[in-house]
């Protein structure tokens, strides 16, 4: 003897917003089981009750009932637990006799409740290009992937993830261009995945990462829909994870993470100019507090004589060890910058003065830290915010720290072993199977155009080697619209 | 024959240019210039050129006798001299590898020490560059290339701080040229040929190159660049030294680059000596990893075993060299024994090789 489904469902569901009532038409008593929480009510009432309430046809089974429902995703099931799976999803499950097992099944799930239908892109803020970014919903997400790449060839691969959460998860390619390894690397890695909940899509790149125990991001996250449209065009595969409003794309290298959208809206030299000055930026960040460590403990011979009194005068009255003085304010901007970021905006803001201009004044004057401490600090602070994609801006916040306890140790000695430490790891490092470090390591002369600068539209009309594309080519080179080959104006 | 080495371990043809490259930097901070200067006196630099353009023979007949199908000398021996022989010369080569990695570790632990920190003990530096190596080491081959590519670009930049040496230099110092004699010159060569030291190891890493044969043009550029470097070196600080000084300097290279001075930098030599650690981690992470791979190869020993246990040796053996006398005999010994091996038996290995490739050969 089967179960009674209608029963059953009962049984199952304790939560008091399942709801199973029956409503009359044509004398028959229609049986409704869903979840109010989550189906889309006004649908419901419009699309499916109407529908069958005013109708004159005759409803003696199911296939009349779902002739008569205007609503694509509907099917009939007699499985209890593909049934109950469905309710939880929004499903509204719809039967005649509540004595037979079959029943209609009808997606009318409300995905835009809760959830907002637009972002600016405050995170990554660019000050010319679009400011759309991706939101909490997969399917608008889809849709402004889909709204920008018009081609048959964009291909969305839908998989779920995650036990209890049922995680929608996408991934996004290129058919035809990006290489298929990518597309089977990242789709074996979502499979093989057992996990509960996946609040985010960083879940799904810390989970799917090569390596876990790095500090590197290994795929980008962004909520730029130009970033991942470039993403995907350049070979890359992306993916998306309902409730997420961040992308992530890969095989990605280092030098991906320093690469704003807004170069290639500028002009190609100043857009060079920029990422060189982010990566002087990063640069900076990383070694400059360390540096002053290393000298000032150490090699004070390095220092040439007329820069040595302005450091000695700002220096006379510290009473602490280089080390300390600059752990000090390191971690008095760490702890600005993370009250920065729980707090609401405008308080935050008021804290930033506080904090910053405040703080540091009354250090200085407290004898705590030196002048020149403090415009080396706050310069590597501002420094490390100018790397664009914010998971790496952490890392290299992170970096200068191990550094600069190297650097009090064995001074320019202990920068070196860190940074050789640093390489090794980055050559170690890879993302979905392609090295990290490429074009640099392994060397890629032919990748150059478009990676430590951005070179002009005209030398970079075919793919990068190293993400291995199927089709090399992007676009074809017209002739140049300046003077160019005629001098003479003719 | 030894199984291939698969494909995703090997690494293209042309990086043996860094390879090479790397192998050959570490003597430049060291004291060959006064070394050559003691046989050849103002022409040392015409023994450095001699040197560099014999190699070019010794890599040829390394391509010759380790190509078609690529193996490495473990696999030459074996043929020469039969299994138990041939794996016991092997061995042999463990020692050799191991005492040129100890020398570049030894000498950047006594660099460090001299010139910048004067009270840090020698264990103290050398467990940390310990722990780096053994970092390098464990990443495999491709690391180590990565290393070395590194170690080729950022030692290249500092050739650039030569103009400041050529600017204090007097060029009488080079006069007259040729008056030594060819054996005075051939002397010098073999004094200084530490320098050049290092090509050696391609014995064993070739098998890891992919089409070796292809691409054995970037060993011959590698050792042309590296003799270009040497020479302009040497020449350099003939130049700047009077050599009744450069004579009896430790480290000419370092003492020519004390003198830059930047508006925003003094003492450029730490800058030097710092940087020069990329180039001493792939000089040193090389001949360890052959000796690890001869290890394995040979006595099947894991290279999770052997190189620790190597590093462990090397630390030691580092605190045994606590004297700068001691250091210049190991010096002595290790020009002795690499000029040796180089010179003599590497040629003697090909000439068996082809020998015995012909009998093969008249047989079939």
């Amino acid at each position: 003897m089967l179960p009674n489904i209608h029963k059953a469902l009962r049984e199952i569901s304790k939560s008091s917003d399942f709801v199973q009532t029956t409503i009359t038409v044509q004398g028959k008593l229609l049986h409704f089981s869903y979840y109010a929480s989550l189906i889309n009510h006004e649908q419901f009432h419009h699309d499916l009750l109407s529908f069958i309430q005013t109708t004159n046809c005759e409803i003696e089974n199911l296939d009349d009932l779902k002739a008569l429902i205007p609503i694509e995703e509907i099917k009939a099931s007699s499985d209890l637990k593909q049934i109950s799976l469905s309710l939880t999803k929004g499903s509204i499950f719809l039967q005649i006799d509540p004595h037979l097992n079959e029943g209609l099944v009808v997606n009318i799930a409300d995905l835009q409740l809760g959830l907002r239908t637009n972002n600016d892109t405050e995170n990554e803020y660019s000050v010319i290009g679009p400011k759309v970014g991706f939101v909490e919903n997969i399917d608008t997400n889809m849709n402004l992937l889909r709204k920008g790449l018009v081609s048959e060839k964009l291909i969305f691969e839908e998989h779920t993830i995650g036990s209890v959460s049922k995680t929608r998860v996408a991934i996004a390619y290129l058919e035809g261009i990006t290489n298929p390894q990518h597309v089977n690397t990242v789709r074996q890695r979502l499979l093989d995945l057992d996990f509960e909940v996946i609040f985010d899509s960083s879940f799904l790149d810390q989970i799917i990462a090569d390596n876990s125990n790095t500090l590197f991001p290994l795929l980008i996250s962004t909520e730029r829909v130009d970033r991942i449209k470039y993403s995907l065009i350049s070979g890359q595969v992306a993916i998306l994870s309902n409730g997420s409003p961040y992308v992530l794309s890969g095989p990605t290298t280092l030098f991906d993470f320093l690469i704003s959208p807004e170069d290639y809206y500028l002009p190609w030299i100043l857009g060079s100019f920029f990422r060189l000055i982010r990566y002087f930026g990063v640069a900076f960040s990383i070694l400059a507090t360390s540096f002053y460590v290393a000298i000032l403990t150490f090699h004070y011979t390095v220092i040439p004589k007329e820069l040595l009194s302005p450091i000695i005068e700002s220096r006379i009255n510290v009473p602490f060890l280089p080390l300390l003085e600059v752990l000090f304010l390191e971690i008095t901007i760490e702890l600005l910058r993370e009250a920065g970021s729980r707090l609401p905006t405008k308080v935050g803001q008021t804290l930033g003065i506080v904090g910053g201009i405040v703080l540091g004044q009354a250090a200085v004057q407290a004898a705590l830290t030196s002048n020149i401490l403090l415009i080396i600090v706050s310069l590597s602070a501002l420094a490390s915010f100018t790397t664009p994609i914010f998971k790496m801006s952490n890392t290299i916040r992170f970096l200068r720290f191990p550094l600069i306890v190297l650097a009090s140790f064995w001074g320019g000695l202990g920068i070196m072993i860190g940074i050789m430490f640093i390489l090794g790891h980055l050559m170690r490092l890879k993302s979905l199977g392609s090295p990290y470090l490429v074009p640099l390591f392994p060397f890629r002369y032919k990748d150059y155009s478009d990676s430590f600068i951005r070179s002009s539209f005209t030398l970079t009309s075919n793919r990068n080697k190293y993400l291995r594309p199927i089709l090399t080519k992007r676009y074809s080179l017209q002739e140049g619209k300046d003077i160019g080959d005629d001098y003479n104006n003719e | 024959m030894q199984n291939r080495v698969k494909e995703n371990y090997t690494i293209s043809g042309s990086f043996v240019f860094f390879l090479i490259g790397v192998s050959q930097t570490p003597g430049i901070v060291l004291n060959f210039q006064s070394l050559a200067l003691r046989d050849a006196g103002q022409d040392a630099w015409i023994s450095i050129i001699l040197m560099g353009l014999s190699l070019h023979f010794i890599i040829w007949m390394i391509y010759k006798m380790l190509g078609y199908p690529a193996k490495d000398v473990i696999d030459v021996h074996r043929t020469i001299f039969g299994n138990f022989i041939g794996n016991t010369v092997s061995l042999l080569l463990v020692g050799y590898y191991f005492i040129l990695a100890l020398f570049v570790f030894r000498n950047y632990i006594e660099i460090i020490q001299v010139w910048v920190f004067p009270t840090l003990k020698t264990w103290v530096v050398g467990g940390v560059l310990i722990c780096i190596i053994y970092y390098a080491v464990s990443g495999g081959f491709r690391i180590l290339t990565g290393y070395s590519f590194f170690g080729v670009l950022a030692p290249t930049v500092l050739i650039f701080a030569l103009y400041f040496p050529i600017r204090q230099g007097n060029l009488n110092n080079l006069l007259p040229v040729f008056n030594h004699s060819f054996l005075d010159l051939l002397k010098a060569s073999k004094s200084s040929s530490f320098i050049f030291f290092g090509i050696e190891t391609l014995l064993i890493y070739f098998p890891f190159l992919k089409l070796p044969e292809k691409n054995v043009k970037w060993a011959h550029f590698a050792l042309l660049f590296t003799t270009f470097k040497h020479t302009s070196v040497i020449i350099v600080t003939l130049m700047y030294f009077s050599q009744g000084l450069l004579k009896h300097s430790l480290w000419p290279t370092l003492g020519m680059t004390k003198i830059i001075e930047l508006s925003f930098i003094e003492r450029f030599e730490y800058l030097f000596i710092f940087m020069w650690l990329t180039v001493i981690i792939p000089a040193i992470c090389i001949p360890i990893w052959c000796c690890t791979r001869i290890m394995k190869r040979v006595a099947k020993l894991k290279p999770r075993l052997s190189l620790p246990f190597l590093l462990a040796i090397l630390f030691i053996a580092a605190l045994m060299f606590n004297e700068r006398i001691k250091i210049d005999a190991f010096e002595k010994f290790l020009i002795e024994m690499g000029f040796y091996f180089i010179f003599v038996y590497i040629p003697f290995l090909f000439i068996i090789y082809v020998i015995r490739a012909k009998i093969g050969l008249k047989r079939k």
